[in-house]
């Protein structure tokens, strides 16, 4: 279809990493069918749409408003673009708040059916975090069995969700200052659940027309995801697999084994995939891949769940959100095991082009073409085995004549976790306060969110990094932001060379990489205890720090609402892709400028990752200022 | 002969024809810039509703001999003999509005253009996307159809498709293998009910 100079023009207009671009020519040269195809069909995309004026609740519409002035100016039912927007926003906000906190609560029902004996394979491994969250809760420690608190912080953690209490306990880990603004706004969040539900109330018909008060509780539901459903997630997951610490792994489709069994997982929970590593070392089934023709069995991860092992064992990371195609059109994948969550629904079509099976393992993720085979807590281990078997028996159906895998994974270092980080600077953030107030590091910035074919893959991430740590300032990362900075080899302590003097020698000096993997998109709660520490040390507000946030190349509802709890809490963000908000010009208003005067941060718009870095560099210049440093 | 052809049943009505024409037109060529400018640029193609619910993308015909242009007094209305696309001379118009009272489409919108310093309502009506064009490219409204409804290309090439059409509903009295009026019966379906509820 293309001649191989055209594809290699098309492959590094899409892609900034030299082995996604191989396989990218591989896929045009197979004639697949990407997400880089499917947005170039998709165009023009919808205006309407795009500019959020778009309204397509309820049976009197679908309505829009016309954005260049004209009529209409108002839904049938009267809602203006203000309106529309704003109850667009919420919605799409409460969608990935909801896609966080469900993911949360499931960690927290296998913790509880663990702590019950009902499950299978699973334990409560990190005992001391176990006894200092179950210390938060008021739940005795002692000398009790880690079952019983685990038993009794589980039904705490649940009440969190449908609390009757009216207050959620981890939002209590934010400074004064910062939750004193949430009150003095009305946003401290009541429950997980009840902000979701609250919210798909407020965006029905006839309910919430005023558009600042429709935003204000579209920050009280991004509150109960971050310093909620999100932490909770955090919390649950290490209790029950271990609080991350540094751990060396690799990164890019290179991970993938010319002679190995290759399993990908792909999604967001560790219920899953942690199973799944532990049935991959299982004797009899390593056994079973060599007498299928393997030298044994390659798990890689991928996406958030590929982060969850990563940074707890070391598992070698195949890619991000765009690179789940690319890894089937390597030839080379077995299986490719889900949860949920940014999974592509075309997935099993792709996978129809080579040998690859698609397995889905959630009741709430069934995708036509995947083989579903339902993952439960009381039989996960033998489900987990069954999925890895059915992978190496689909091994000699790969044929080696369409098998690509580039050579090169790149080192990188994750598992940065807030304990981690603090236990590395002697159990206080005073040696990152002191750098801070020095001058060595001007401050830190967040670069978390996913990828969107809108923009080049990894560049909007990697060209902020590299410029924001060669201004001295850290860099923190979670999601696809941290793989890419995986793959672009920015997460080894020798990277640290890239960085500004100041922040090179705080590197040097502590043997860190100048841009911190912090986990997975539910961990950006880390991002938050880590400021909450920061802050509670200074005496201060959050708003108060040089800390700031990105997501340059979101697409995710979810990177609402964690873009949303970062405001809300204080953090400046810069988004590089345009939210669906441009129709209201109020909506916009309040959200990129009168924020600021509320809770000190406000969002930005700026696709280009340098001027980004010159707005952060900027704000993080006005924070510190007010901080008198 | 080229021209913009309109299948009206494939017309959903999402107006994305009139977002790109006005997109096209501004200052910015994107949608953000654009709803941004001072003069707003306005679509100069027009999706219309019919009886039922149906809807019909109105555009300039771009006729020749065009009515609009015999009876302009001052010649604002041009004629690009390259395309043979009708385009405006903005400065010249007077808006006297009588090209509109020529125009059997009724397809002439008068308003301010970025071309001009004064903010004086003028003829802004559709040029073929002449700018488009000289660069290789369709008519932004054409482009800009998801559904077909708008299908840039050679007159009787276009046209042919409609009497080959309309030759097989005449064999076969029941439109089996109809090439233009295909509809899936979802949106027949749709349409239908439409169609009642506009009588209710």
């Amino acid at each position: 279809m293309y001649d191989s100079s055209e594809r290699k023009k098309i492959a590094a207009a899409r892609a900034l990493d030299a082995t996604d671009q191989e396989i990218i020519e591989k896929a045009i040269d197979d004639g697949l069918t990407t997400a880089w195809d499917r947005l170039a069909d998709q165009q023009p995309q919808c205006g309407f749409g795009a500019l959020g004026v778009c309204c397509n609740r309820c049976a009197m519409g679908p309505c829009r408003i016309e954005p260049f002035g004209k009529k209409p100016t108002r839904g049938v039912c009267g809602a203006d673009a203000d309106t529309i927007v704003a109850r667009n926003l919420l919605d799409d906000l409460a969608t990935g708040a909801a896609a966080h906190s469900d993911h949360g609560r499931e960690v927290v029902e296998v913790m509880l059916e663990t702590a019950e004996g009902r499950s299978q394979g699973y334990q409560i491994t990190d005992e001391a975090k176990l006894a200092a969250v179950a210390a938060e809760y008021g739940i005795k420690t002692g000398k009790r069995k880690k079952e019983e608190i685990a038993k009794e912080l589980a039904h705490a953690f649940l009440e969190e969700f449908g609390t009757a209490k009216g207050k959620l306990q981890m939002a209590g880990r934010a400074p004064a200052k910062t939750q004193e603004v949430w009150k003095k706004l009305g946003i401290v969040p009541r429950g997980v659940d009840r902000e979701i539900v609250e919210g798909m109330h407020r965006v029905h018909m006839g309910v919430d027309a005023e558009y600042t008060n429709i935003l204000l509780h579209a920050m009280r539901v991004s509150l109960a995801d971050g310093w909620g459903g999100s932490m909770i997630a955090t919390e649950c997951s290490d209790i029950l697999f271990g609080t991350p610490k540094p751990i060396k792994t690799r990164a890019n489709l290179g991970v993938l084994s010319k002679d190995k069994v290759n399993i990908a997982m792909h999604g967001h929970n560790p219920i899953l995939s942690e199973m799944i590593v532990k049935a991959a070392a299982d004797p009899a089934l390593v056994k079973r891949a060599t007498e299928k023709g393997a030298k044994g069995i390659n798990l890689v991860g991928m996406c958030c769940t590929g982060n969850e092992l990563l940074m707890r064992r070391g598992v070698p990371v195949a890619g991000t959100f765009l690179d789940q195609e690319l890894a089937i059109a390597t030839g080379a994948l077995e299986a490719m095991v889900v949860d949920y969550q940014c999974i592509f629904p075309s997935l099993p079509q792709t996978a129809s082009c080579y040998h690859t099976k698609v397995v889905t393992t959630s009741v709430k993720t069934k995708i036509p073409g995947a083989v579903f085979k339902e993952f439960r807590p009381e039989n996960a281990y033998d489900t987990a085995k069954e999925i890895v078997t059915l992978a190496i028996d689909n091994f000699p159906n790969r044929n080696p004549a369409r098998v690509r895998i580039p050579a090169k994974p790149i080192d990188m270092m994750a598992g940065f976790s807030e304990e981690t980080i603090r236990k590395a600077l002697g159990g206080t953030y005073k040696p990152l306060i002191d750098a801070i107030v020095a001058g060595k590091i001007r401050g830190v910035v967040g670069i978390v969110g996913c990828n969107n074919p809108k923009i080049k893959q990894d560049y909007g991430h990697i060209t902020l990094a590299r410029a924001l740590i060669k201004r001295n300032i850290l860099v923190v990362e979670t999601g696809c932001a941290a793989i890419a900075s995986g793959k672009n080899g920015l997460l080894v302590p020798e990277a640290a060379d890239l960085a500004g003097d100041g922040l090179k020698a705080v590197c040097k000096a502590l043997g860190i990489p100048p841009v911190l993997h912090m986990g997975s998109c539910v961990d950006n709660s880390r991002i938050l205890v880590l400021a909450a520490h920061v802050a509670n040390e200074l005496g201060v507000g959050i708003g108060d720090l040089p800390v700031c946030g990105a997501a340059p190349e979101w697409y995710s509802q979810k990177a609402i609402s964690i873009g949303t709890y970062f405001v809300s809490s204080g953090v400046y963000v810069v988004l590089g892709i345009p939210p669906k908000i441009f129709g209201s010009a109020n909506v916009t208003t309040l959200l990129a400028a009168q924020l600021q005067g509320i809770t000190n941060a406000c969002f930005a718009v700026e696709p280009d990752p340098l001027k980004a870095a010159d707005l952060l560099e900027a704000e993080i210049n006005r924070k510190r200022a007010a901080l008198k440093i | 002969m080229k021209t913009v052809f309109v299948r009206p049943e494939l017309c959903i009505g999402c107006r994305h024809c009139e977002v790109a024409c006005a997109v096209e037109h501004a200052e910015n060529k994107n949608i953000l810039g654009a709803v941004t400018e001072k003069k707003k640029s306005q679509p100069r193609i027009f999706v219309e509703t019919g009886p039922g619910y149906k809807t019909f993308p109105n555009r300039c015909r771009h006729c020749d001999p065009a009515p609009c242009m015999q009876v302009c007094p001052t010649g604002a209305l041009v004629r690009d003999n390259a395309s043979g696309s009708v385009g405006m001379a903005y400065a010249r118009c007077i808006g006297c509005a009588v090209c509109a009272m020529a125009c059997p489409f009724g397809i002439i919108r008068f308003g301010p253009v970025r071309q001009l310093d004064t903010d004086r309502e003028v003829n802004a009506k559709c040029d073929n996307c002449l700018e488009r064009q000289k660069e290789g490219l369709i008519p932004a409204c054409a482009w800009a159809c998801k559904t077909g409804a708008l299908e840039f290309g050679d007159a009787n090439d276009l046209v042919r498709t409609s009497r080959k059409d309309f030759t097989t509903r005449l064999v076969l009295a029941e439109g089996k293998g109809a090439e233009v009026t295909a509809l899936p019966p979802n949106i027949r379906a749709f349409r239908a009910i439409m169609e009642e509820l506009a009588g209710l």
